[in-house]
């Protein structure tokens, strides 16, 4: 079975099952209800996933995550040396999507916060909307307008014209 | 009025009790109110027999009939091998790459049958990269050889001693200097 997900980063809110104070005799559909799904869907399920792991056990395969070295980036590039181009825009594009992959995340942790606390988490979840503004706008400002053929100099170009924009702000 | 209706409902019930002979002229009757039971056509046991006259269906049924054979004729093996694959072979779980351990690049995939894939169709991405750098790089080469060419050139052209610009004039000793020997010629 796949690993559970982050209990920090998804807290579980507390159980509030009352104790059972049963008044009646009449038998309580919802104990019923959970009984009947219990033979008809889980057992079943549960027993043939039992048999399709005790099956795949035998021959057990692992795969893993794909791991970089830095590369010297665009701005330590000679000029006119297009390989070093070439390995610093690959570096590049994998940075982009790993960048896009953590505000995913974080948009992720906010929308199930929100699911969480209902109607009061713009109270509850101040940590959770705070920290996905901060990312959103982050990326927005490295990444914001460079459309689809977005690159590496392009990125750089941004960078730049954001340096300069800082730098006449302060003077 | 409601005396006429009486009427008529009076005989309709006793046109019921005792049914007509078969003969009788319908019209001496108030025969809107007259039923006829033991006379009708129909049984309302398993509904007149209709002759439905419609378009044909052969042409549809025949183009849905042979869309589900040829699907069906790959679908099915696909689904069968997929499902085996899935229920036998099973994906495979995520793990830290051990020290000193360069995994082959087929083993960055989960499925099964992504990880056939690439390791019987594709080569390593590695691969890819170090071709298309080289690729590059020829390129590269190339661009820069030409743009020495032009720059050599232009120098030998303009300083005139360059080996591309020399004009093929006839050997010094074969020049015969007899019309221009004397000073008076």
């Amino acid at each position: 079975m796949p690993s559970d997900h982050d209990r920090d980063a998804y807290p579980e809110p507390p159980r509030q099952t009352p104790a059972v104070d049963k008044q009646t005799d009449l038998p309580n559909p919802a104990l019923i209800a959970s009984k009947l799904f219990y033979y008809a869907v889980d057992l079943p399920v549960s027993t043939f996933r039992g048999f399709v792991e005790s099956v795949q056990s035998g021959n057990q395969s692992v795969y893993y995550h794909q791991k970089f070295r830095r590369i010297p980036d665009l701005t330590e590039c000679q000029r006119g040396d297009y390989v070093c181009y070439y390995e610093a825009e690959m570096q590049w594009r994998r940075d982009y999507k790993v960048d896009q992959e953590i505000v995913k995340v974080i948009q992720e942790r906010m929308r199930a916060c929100q699911q969480r606390e209902g109607a009061s988490f713009p109270q509850n979840c101040a940590k959770e909307l705070q920290q996905f503004n901060d990312v959103a706008k982050a990326f927005q400002l490295r990444y914001g307008d460079l459309g689809a053929y977005a690159s590496g100099r392009k990125c750089l170009m941004k960078q730049k014209e954001r340096m300069i924009a800082a730098q006449a702000e302060q003077a | 009025m409601v005396g006429m209706s009486v009427l008529r409902s009076a005989a309709a019930f006793a046109a019921r009790l005792s049914p007509l002979k078969a003969g009788s002229n319908v019209s001496n009757l108030l025969s809107r109110t007259v039923p006829r039971p033991n006379e009708v056509a129909v049984r309302w046991g398993h509904g007149k027999k209709m002759f439905v006259i419609k378009p044909t269906g052969f042409y549809d049924s025949r183009f849905l009939r042979l869309l589900q054979y040829y699907i069906l004729l790959t679908g099915i093996p696909v689904a069968v091998i997929v499902t085996s694959v899935n229920v036998f072979i099973g994906e495979a779980k995520l793990a830290e790459i051990p020290e000193g351990y360069e995994p082959e690049h087929w083993e960055y995939y989960k499925h099964p049958i992504t990880r056939w894939i690439t390791r019987t169709f594709y080569d390593s991405p590695v691969k890819d990269y170090e071709k298309m750098m080289a690729a590059i790089k020829v390129e590269q080469e190339k661009a820069e050889e030409r743009l020495t060419q032009l720059e050599v050139r232009r120098q030998m052209r303009q300083k005139g001693d360059g080996p591309w610009f020399h004009l093929e004039t006839i050997d010094r000793n074969l020049v015969d200097n007899n019309p221009k020997s004397t000073p008076d010629n």
